[in-house]
């Protein structure tokens, strides 16, 4: 069909039905196929950043508990010198105590902002985003 | 059972005496050394062909090198690169420290905290002369965050002052406390074995459990080793940043 639809007058892009439909079969075999490695691609790439997000979880949880007992050891430590200079046992502690836990608090909440804003970048900004089907016509 | 502590012991390997002071060489400072010989030998060594397709050493190098200075990009900037020697070195000394340390008998450097404040009061330091030199008074702005109304301001800079001079204290508890914990934990666990195989009767046949938990502890050890020389780091580069640019 092929040969005898070339010696004749049609078109180079024209192509016998027969032709055409085998055409498309491959194309979607390869459509499938590209979706596949695709897909497979994509697990990987998924896999290995949650290993690596996995290790930077453990680096952010390891820092939390530090910077809010640091806090409140430094304020302790401020409020305890203040009084001891200046003779105000023990109301300068108390105060710069509690300032020394509303600090770590501080500390605490703004290293988890940097880790939310760590975590965006490092996956694009969508967690959970669905990879859009091109198979579908 | 073995003493769990005495790993961390300081011996004198000469003495000296400077101005009064003990300034005796001991084996921290040995062992000191020995992870700046290391590191020095592997990085001449490595960058030694400086061939465009790397040797695998090299392309180790250039890893570590790639390595830190993305983290100084990201948190910093191109602007943060003029802090590169400071912080690669230290990335380079404590993560040495920490893997040096892991070899059975060695010495771990940073399981003391005068060393790990040493660093940390160096990072401190630095953040202070480099934020005062780059933008003089305007480096105060640290404590005085945008947007805050008049009269909660004492307060809060309060706050932030407490903030600010409690970074050297977390900076260089984290490390030492983890690397601390994880050697005595470590030391622990493989008394356990010993205890158990001289113990008379059917105690005998637990010993292998504490092994299996020596090998995973050991394991961990190396990835803690890695994650804290990563964390001081990041908050180096962290703090650097705030020197950089102060006010937010």
């Amino acid at each position: 069909m092929s040969i005898e639809n070339q010696g004749g007058g049609g078109q180079r892009g024209d192509l016998s039905p027969e032709d055409k439909a085998a055409f498309e079969r491959r194309i979607a075999g390869l459509d499938k196929r590209l979706g596949d490695v695709k897909s497979r691609e994509a697990a990987a790439t998924k896999a290995s950043r949650g290993r690596s997000s996995q290790n930077r979880g453990m680096a952010y949880g390891l820092r939390m508990a530090s910077e809010l007992v640091a806090a409140v050891l430094v304020g302790g430590l401020i409020g305890y010198a203040l009084d001891h200079f200046l003779g105000t046992k023990p109301w300068l502690f108390l105060v710069m105590f509690i300032l020394g836990f509303a600090a770590g608090v501080t500390n605490v909440m703004r290293s988890y902002d940097k880790v939310q804003k760590d975590v965006a970048k490092t996956t694009g900004g969508n967690i959970g985003h669905a990879v859009p089907d091109d198979n579908d016509d | 059972m073995p003493d769990p502590i005495h790993q961390f012991d300081l011996e004198r390997l000469f003495q000296l005496n400077l101005f009064g002071y003990d300034a005796s060489f001991t084996n921290s400072s040995l062992y000191m050394v020995v992870v700046v010989v290391a590191i020095v030998g592997f990085l001449l060594y490595a960058i030694q062909t400086r061939s465009l397709v790397p040797t695998r050493l090299q392309s180790l190098a250039e890893m570590a090198y790639e390595f830190v200075a993305g983290m100084i990009r990201d948190s910093m900037g191109e602007e943060g690169m003029k802090f590169f020697p400071l912080i690669f070195t230290l990335f380079m000394f404590i993560f040495a420290a920490n893997m040096i340390g892991l070899i059975p008998g060695a010495f771990t450097v940073t399981s003391h905290v005068i060393v790990t404040a040493a660093l940390a009061l160096l990072v401190f330091l630095t953040v202070i002369i480099a934020g005062f030199a780059k933008n003089g008074l305007g480096f105060l702005k640290l404590f005085v965050p945008d947007g805050v109304p008049i009269y909660v301001l004492p307060l809060v800079s309060a706050i932030e002052v407490i903030s600010f001079f409690s970074r050297p204290i977390s900076h260089s508890l984290r490390l030492f406390a983890n690397m601390l914990a994880g050697h005595i934990t470590l030391k622990v666990f493989a008394g356990f074995i010993v205890m158990l195989l001289g113990s008379a009767g059917a105690a005998k046949f637990l010993m292998p459990l504490p092994l299996i938990a020596v090998v995973g502890i050991t394991a961990l050890e190396f990835l803690v080793a890695f994650l804290q020389a990563y964390v001081f780091t990041m908050l180096t580069c962290m703090y650097l940043n705030d020197a950089l640019h102060p006010g937010h």
